[in-house]
């Protein structure tokens, strides 16, 4: 992966003294609160209901062993021994103290990490595909790009009070881990008909108040211009986006207002001063950066493979594990391996101390001591050798993250809710917890298969739950938390919204409607046939039927 | 009010344009040294008509409004060699990106203190973009 030159590590280090003189001088009541605020979030320090929160970048959720070790020693120190991953594929520190964050920030340059522009309006942390240059259906490595995008984003001096956020997906192959199109930018690589590489971009999509799916601007950028071109665009959404009210100051809502042609036309516009100038990538910085992500040093096939046929007949769990967790790799004998961060007693995307130290180890022992975060919070060991799995399943349970649920239903996102943030009206973590409870047959939940669960505390939609196959939303209405059902959403290649099934639910009964939800898919599915697809086939019918028809104690 | 230039402390005493680049195109662009412009002007037309003028100050009306960034960085891109002064809210923390888009002069906010302020220019040498300064990207070094 990336390693620093002098350039970024100086960056960084020059980051962490601006930073402590600003936080010195706020304290000693230099800096007016407002101004403050500006100043700390585009640092990535929010203050939450009960205490300050920092987040943490992990550039395209790429990290290596040392980092993660990093982290845990920075939760032991200065936090609660945890922390918590992101569907940006970021790192979460719920209870620092605003005094002691410059220290964690200098803490974090020793091992290449940092916080620029992880929160605040501005570019922020560009996310990926977690499987990037190990899947089988990739058609380009994202990551190389992920990082120019990174370097040309990082203290860029005219993008730092945009508008709004600005957030950036990347993805290179025909399935979009990266929920591209749900981004303010979404680029997918890919070959045209003449077999070049390029990008096709999007823009305008987004979550939050106004879901929108992105629109194609440009179906084919030449690489070599992709940072010219998005300059051009964050400069007409610079001088074009609303400022007059924070939640339509969204690109999506300049883009819905002129319109994706007019939008585009500006663009180019604007374009025409910048490709071919400064901003074009010469191949030879596109190459030094790709340098960087050459594979690993595999071990031939003979060597990697190892027959598993008898440690899936003496472990069966580990047999379902296999099946359930890991994932086809572009190098024969190797397997991605999806480590959930959801088991039975933590909230979704949470990690002890030991859990860190632990996977660090793991990533050391099994995949070149490297490892990725993932939009739906989980980790990826990305290059582990078939004969090395059991080894590692056995080794996982040790801590807790050997739990075979990805991709069903207890495998969800969740965003901390009023537990923890200043913006949540409901609660979202006693709903895990509660569908956690309920559903802890891993058969029933293996049975249901594919589905994807997402759970936002308020409307701002951190948990995605318009783009969840079930989304629900909590919401305050007359003093007590309820919440909203969706369904039919999607944020991969197939990428929808998904729609309100009808009133809000009590919060003690929302695993009995989910539950109502699966009975009907489990009745009226047919063979092969997913949860996604049996929504959009049969519609909202039989579900209102079903929730609502015998549903005695919903609220208003 | 202190006025930064070419970061120094300039003897002047700073004195806020009063004509408005909106009245001066309005009134048919008479004899004018400097205007004051900010966001919701029209910035082809200040584009097309800089060059009438030694002085274009440029307002931040609030400190989250970034509109004169780009402004300024558009003013020099258009090749405006004339003075590109930040009015308003403007304060030590964002003084060096100001200076990286174009910006040459600052009246600073009341609260500022003159030389802290002028030691914030370069508080980060490492450029990852080339901008209105000058200077490539660290890469193209």
């Amino acid at each position: 992966m990336y390693a620093y030159n002098q350039y970024d590590q100086t960056l960084v280090d020059q980051r962490v003294d601006q930073y402590r003189d600003q936080t010195r001088r706020y304290l000693a009541g230099e800096i007016p609160e407002d101004e403050f605020r500006i100043l700390r979030l585009m640092n990535g320090l929010y203050i939450q209901r009960l205490a300050p929160m920092l987040r943490v970048a992990i550039p395209y959720g790429l990290m290596k062993s040392d980092q993660l070790r990093a982290m845990a020693e920075i939760s032991r120190v200065y936090d609660k021994g945890y922390g918590h991953f992101t569907t940006r594929q970021n790192m979460q520190f719920n209870w620092p103290t605003l005094e002691s964050v410059p220290d964690i920030l200098a803490d974090l340059a020793k091992v290449q990490m940092h916080a620029i522009q992880t929160s605040g309006a501005c570019i922020r942390n560009t996310t990926t595909d977690p499987f990037a240059g190990v899947s089988a259906d990739e058609i380009e490595d994202t990551r190389p790009w992920c990082e120019l995008i990174r370097q040309w984003s990082s203290l860029h001096p005219e993008f730092a009070y945009l508008p709004r956020k600005f957030k950036i997906a990347v993805s290179g192959s025909a399935s979009d881990r990266a929920a591209s199109q749900v981004h303010d930018v979404g680029l997918h690589l890919y070959r045209n008909e003449a077999g070049e590489m390029g990008f096709e971009v999007l823009v305008g999509g987004g979550l939050g108040r106004t879901p929108v799916i992105g629109k194609t601007v440009k179906k084919f950028l030449e690489p070599q211009e992709l940072l010219s071109y998005l300059e051009a665009v964050l400069r007409v959404y610079n001088l074009n986006g609303r400022r007059d009210n924070k939640y339509k100051a969204r690109i999506k809502i300049l883009v819905n207002a002129l319109g994706v042609d007019t939008f585009g036309e500006m663009v180019e516009a604007e374009w025409e001063h910048l490709k071919g100038g400064d901003l074009r990538l010469p191949w030879s910085e596109i190459d030094r950066v790709k340098g960087f992500f050459t594979g690993p040093d595999y071990l031939t096939a003979d060597h990697a493979i190892n027959d598993l046929e008898d440690a899936f007949a003496q472990h069966p769990q580990f047999a379902t594990w296999y099946r359930q967790n890991t994932r086809d790799h572009k190098q024969s004998g190797y397997r991605i391996v999806v480590v959930a961060l959801k088991n039975q007693l933590q909230p979704p995307g949470d990690v002890t101390h030991q859990q860190m130290d632990g996977m660090a180890a793991l990533a050391d022992e099994f995949s070149f001591g490297e490892l990725r975060s993932t939009h739906d919070q989980n980790l990826v060991l990305a290059d582990v050798a078939q004969r090395d799995l059991l080894a590692l399943w056995l080794k996982l349970q040790e801590i807790d993250l050997a739990r075979a649920n990805v991709g069903t239903l207890t495998d969800m996102i969740n965003c901390p809710g009023l537990d923890f943030c200043s913006l949540a009206n409901a609660e979202t973590l006693v709903l895990s917890r509660q569908i956690n409870e309920t559903f802890d047959d891993m058969d029933y939940q293996y049975d249901i298969g594919d589905i994807q669960l997402k759970i936002s505390g308020c409307i701002n939609a951190c948990g995605h739950h318009h783009v969840g196959h079930i989304g629900v939303l909590g919401v305050e209405k007359g003093g007590k938390q309820v919440y909203q059902f969706t369904l039919g959403g999607s944020a991969s290649d197939d990428a929808s919204l998904g729609k309100t099934l009808g009133r809000s639910i009590e919060q003690d009964q929302v695993v009995v409607v989910i539950g109502q939800i699966l009975d009907v898919y489990v009745e009226q599915r047919e063979t092969d046939e997913t949860f996604l697809q049996l929504v959009r086939r049969v519609g909202f019918a039989p579900f209102k039927e079903r929730v609502y028809g015998t549903h005695k104690r919903s609220a208003a | 009010m202190a006025l930064i230039k070419d970061q120094q402390l300039s003897l002047d005493h700073a004195v806020t344009p009063e004509l408005r680049f909106a009245d001066w195109l309005s009134d048919g662009l008479n004899n004018a040294d400097a205007v004051l412009a900010n966001g919701d002007d029209d910035l082809p037309s200040l584009l097309s008509h800089a060059n009438k003028l030694s002085m274009i100050a440029l307002e931040f009306d609030t400190f989250a409004d970034g509109r004169s960034f780009s402004m300024a960085r558009m003013l020099r891109r258009a090749g405006y060699e004339g003075e590109i002064r930040a009015v308003g809210d403007v304060a030590m923390d964002r003084i060096d990106f100001m200076q990286r888009v174009g910006f040459n002069a600052f009246e600073l906010r009341d609260d500022q203190d003159v030389s802290e302020v002028l030691s914030k220019f370069g508080e980060v040498t490492v450029h990852f973009q080339p901008s209105a300064d000058g200077k490539g990207p660290a890469y193209m070094a």
